[in-house]
């Protein structure tokens, strides 16, 4: 926990103090300041200046990019980019690795999820992930999806959360009636929709995705996709992915990252791969640099 | 074609042979070497069960019988087995049922009766038991936030009560007599359990009925116990709920099955060829063997003529210091464990520390274990004043002996969650310690009981640190609690080999050994029960 204090100290000094009293005092300062970027959706995460280290290593080198609401927003560059540990950043999961520092301003609805008072337990809570490879627990399908409302107590009416979660990630058709088989029996991508399901039951503001069909084969890779699309209705999904393809059929907003940590192009989808401002975006995304 | 076939011709010969010698020479040096171990040991086992059980008295028309009325009908069932798998599984369901179910009536007989003593256990019955059944029975019928609560005061307040209360209460024992104190305590009890459990999971008879047959049968059956030497009344209640009654129940289920009621002809088969044994070789006149390790054995204690040599005091003392062995680390050894893996820090200096102590732990694990016998006589026998030879000493030295082990394994079984399961948890927004307990714990469960298991294996079959803090080599009653005197199984079995003469160190040596197996193996099957039972995944 001496880890993060520090972290917060670093986050506080490297701030500007400018931009701070813009982003928590003035809300609708925010939603101006997003306008001018990006549409005019409203912006949900909102990130500053934002560099991050493993060690001595650094992995994100001053990004500042504002997340739409309600839209999503892909993440896409080469592997090692840094997109996964930005993603990791927002949900606050790097705290979990030990020689992690961040610096900057990491902003969730204005409030700075690196500040002092925030707890990332809580934090997580509003915001779900889902990972690479399908990690349901060795438990019933049942219990998957409902461990997310037990461990934060909301036990009513658990049958009707867990049904309505999976039918929002598209699985109950094929589930309703062995609710009590282990989710590790499923197929690769039935467990994925199952990780899904388990995130959107307990229905966060914002759903982290970390390459969510990179395991999966085509057919499940286009459910997984369509699903992205349906579940943009409802959330804010924040999606990495390898594939080029990938992100520019299912995002709005797309980020580009390339080696070393920064943050080159952010946009909307249509332009950054029709007519990106960058030459090495365009040479990324034309295939002449990977 | 033709040319087809020579170039196909031509490539084969091409591409030549690769040598597998050294492989084939390296598959038979390591079957070889299993081999030895396994023939080395079944050629031991099988010279101490030859001399346990004085095999070589028994005349050859013994062993005719003997393969007439159990070997052959038993054969005879396994080979319909293999082909009505069902009937297969009944016969081993019942079998199990009551192999366990002696086993544990064993196990309640020593704890209830040898160790706590009808008052005693009476007493706290009363304090603890009537509380937490009555909050149970309550909670069941009402939903209630407070009773989670209760059921902590009682935890920890029944203790006191009853230790305060220990005269008065357990007067009430001493005049109810140990068959009351049982009726009321364990028999009352097993009625309620068994009348839900027929209720609950099986569709069959009405539970009352089932309530109401557990609570006359064993007033009906005292008369015809009581002309049984060695079963007193008190043995009897004892054995009732863990054995007669879950026994009952399934056989019952078993008949009334019809595709399973074959299967019983199994055990029945079994139970029948061994009477006949026991009683058609002394018709016929034939000598039988004459078995060391027998009832007179385990239940006698130990004597300088042989044949009245007993281990009782000592196959006590060990079960029981076993059991407080294994309480002790795994508390302590899983607790240390999931400190190592999930809190202790892993890098900066306080995780410099936490690899210094991860490697000493594991250094700790080779250190002889008279060592230990020196600490644990400086530190429980005199600092502490735990007494010489006492089960306590002797428990906390051995778990302090065996504590790295336990520790090592639960570590590794941890380390071997995968990180994604604690990822997934966490990025539900679980706290670490709802992150342990719903998804590391039930993952890593049975790798901790496997090392657990060694582990204990190790402690039971220990004398140099039990020499070291003065456990007797003999005694000749059961330790009286726990800072009693006690003897182990080992200690006494070492004393009998210095002996002179041959009966004691081929037979009562022999028997002591098979005693030792009997327990270390009982030990080993309810904890492997334990581990299938967590690794059937759903949890």
């Amino acid at each position: 926990m001496a880890r993060n204090e520090d972290t917060m100290a670093d986050g506080e000094s490297n701030a500007g103090t400018d931009e701070r009293l813009i982003t928590t005092d003035v809300t609708a300062g925010l939603d101006e300041e997003s306008t001018a970027t990006t549409d005019s959706s409203r912006t949900v995460i909102d990130a500053r200046n934002v560099d991050f280290y493993y060690d001595d290593v650094q992995a994100l080198d001053d990004v500042s990019l504002s997340i739409p609401e309600g839209e999503v927003t892909a993440m896409i560059g080469p592997s090692g980019c840094g997109k996964s540990t930005f993603l990791r950043c927002i949900n606050r999961m790097n705290d979990l690795i030990d020689i992690a520092r961040f610096e900057g301003e990491l902003r969730l609805r204005g409030k700075d999820v690196y500040d002092d008072d925030v707890d990332p337990v809580a934090l997580r809570r509003r915001v779900g992930m889902v990972f690479q490879e399908p990690n349901p627990f060795p438990k019933s399908i049942y219990d998957n999806v409902a461990y997310g409302r037990r461990i934060q107590g909301m036990d009513e009416n658990m049958d009707e959360a867990v049904e309505q979660a999976l039918r929002r990630a598209a699985l109950w058709d094929e589930v309703s009636d062995q609710l009590d088989k282990s989710g590790l029996d499923l197929s690769g991508g039935q467990q994925q929709r199952l990780c899904i399901a388990r995130a959107i039951a307990v229905d966060p503001e914002v759903i982290l995705m970390d390459e969510p069909a990179s395991a999966l084969d085509p057919i499940a890779t286009s459910k997984i996709e369509d699903l992205i699309e349906e579940l943009a209705t409802e959330y804010t999904v924040v999606i990495v992915t390898h594939n080029m393809q990938q992100a520019a059929r299912i995002s709005d907003k797309t980020a580009v990252f390339l080696t070393g940590g920064e943050l080159v192009e952010f946009g909307d989808t249509d332009r950054i791969f029709q007519d990106p401002d960058s030459d090495r975006v365009e040479d990324y995304i034309t295939g002449k640099f990977g | 074609m033709a040319t087809g076939t020579e170039r196909q011709g031509t490539d084969r010969a091409a591409f030549g042979g690769v040598s597998r010698l050294r492989g084939v020479v390296f598959r038979y040096v390591t079957f070889a070497a299993s081999l030895f171990g396994i023939l080395s040991l079944a050629v031991l086992l099988g010279y101490v069960f030859w001399d346990a059980f004085g095999l070589e008295t028994a005349a050859p028309a013994w062993y005719a019988t003997m393969v007439v009325t159990v070997v052959l009908p038993v054969a005879g069932f396994l080979l319909y087995a293999r082909r009505n798998p069902l009937a297969g599984r009944t016969a081993l369901e019942l079998a199990a049922t009551a192999t366990g179910g002696v086993l544990s009536g064993f196990a309640l007989v020593v704890v209830l009766e040898v160790i706590a003593g009808p008052g005693l256990w009476f007493a706290y019955f009363l304090a603890m038991g009537v509380p937490l059944g009555a909050l149970y029975l309550y909670g069941r019928r009402v939903e209630a936030s407070w009773t989670g609560l209760a059921v902590l005061g009682v935890l920890v307040a029944g203790p006191v009560v009853g230790t305060a209360l220990l005269g008065p209460l357990s007067r009430i024992g001493g005049f109810l007599g140990g068959p009351g104190v049982y009726y009321l305590s364990v028999i009352a009890p097993t009625a309620l359990v068994a009348r839900h459990v027929v209720d609950e999971y099986l569709d069959g008879p009405n539970g009352n009925y089932v309530a109401l047959a557990t609570l006359v049968a064993p007033i009906l059956a005292a008369p015809a116990i009581d002309t049984v030497a060695v079963l007193s009344r008190s043995v009897w209640l004892l054995f009732f709920p863990t054995l007669v009654v879950p026994f009952s129940i399934v056989a019952g289920r078993n008949l009334a099955t019809p595709g399973r009621r074959v299967g019983v002809a199994g055990p029945l088969a079994f139970a029948l060829g061994v009477g006949l044994l026991a009683v058609v070789p002394d018709l016929l006149g034939v000598a039988g063997p004459s078995p060391w390790f027998d009832w007179q054995y385990v239940t006698s204690a130990p004597s300088q003529t042989a044949e009245q040599a007993g281990l009782y005091p000592a196959i006590i003392g060990s079960i029981f210091m076993i059991v407080l062995v294994a309480l002790l680390t795994l508390v302590l050894g899983v607790g240390a464990a999931l400190y190592l893996e999930e809190y202790a820090p892993s890098s900066g200096p306080a995780g410099a520390v936490t690899q210094f102590i991860r490697i000493n732990i594991s250094n700790l694990a080779g250190v002889p274990s008279v060592v230990y016998g020196i600490l644990g006589l400086a530190v429980f026998a005199n600092t502490l004043q735990f007494g010489f030879g006492t089960v306590a000493t002797a428990a906390f030295t051995l778990s302090l002996l065996i504590l790295p082990i336990v520790i090592i394994s639960a570590r590794e079984a941890i380390r071997s969650v995968p990180d994604s399961l604690r990822e997934a948890s966490y990025g539900m927004g679980a706290t670490r310690w709802q992150t342990i307990k719903n998804v590391i714990m039930p993952r890593a469960i049975p790798g901790i009981l496997t090392g657990t298991i060694l582990a204990l294996g190790r402690a039971i079959g220990e004398t140099a640190p039990l020499i070291m803090i003065g456990v007797a080599t003999t005694k000749f009653s059961p330790p009286s609690g726990l800072f009693g005197k006690m003897t182990a199984m080992p200690m006494q079995v070492f004393t009998w080999s210095s002996y002179p003469s041959e009966a004691f160190q081929h037979g009562v040596v022999a028997a002591g050994v098979v005693t030792l197996l009997v327990v270390l193996l009982t030990m080993n099957s309810v904890a492997i029960l334990l581990r299938n039972e967590f690794e059937r995944g759903d949890y």
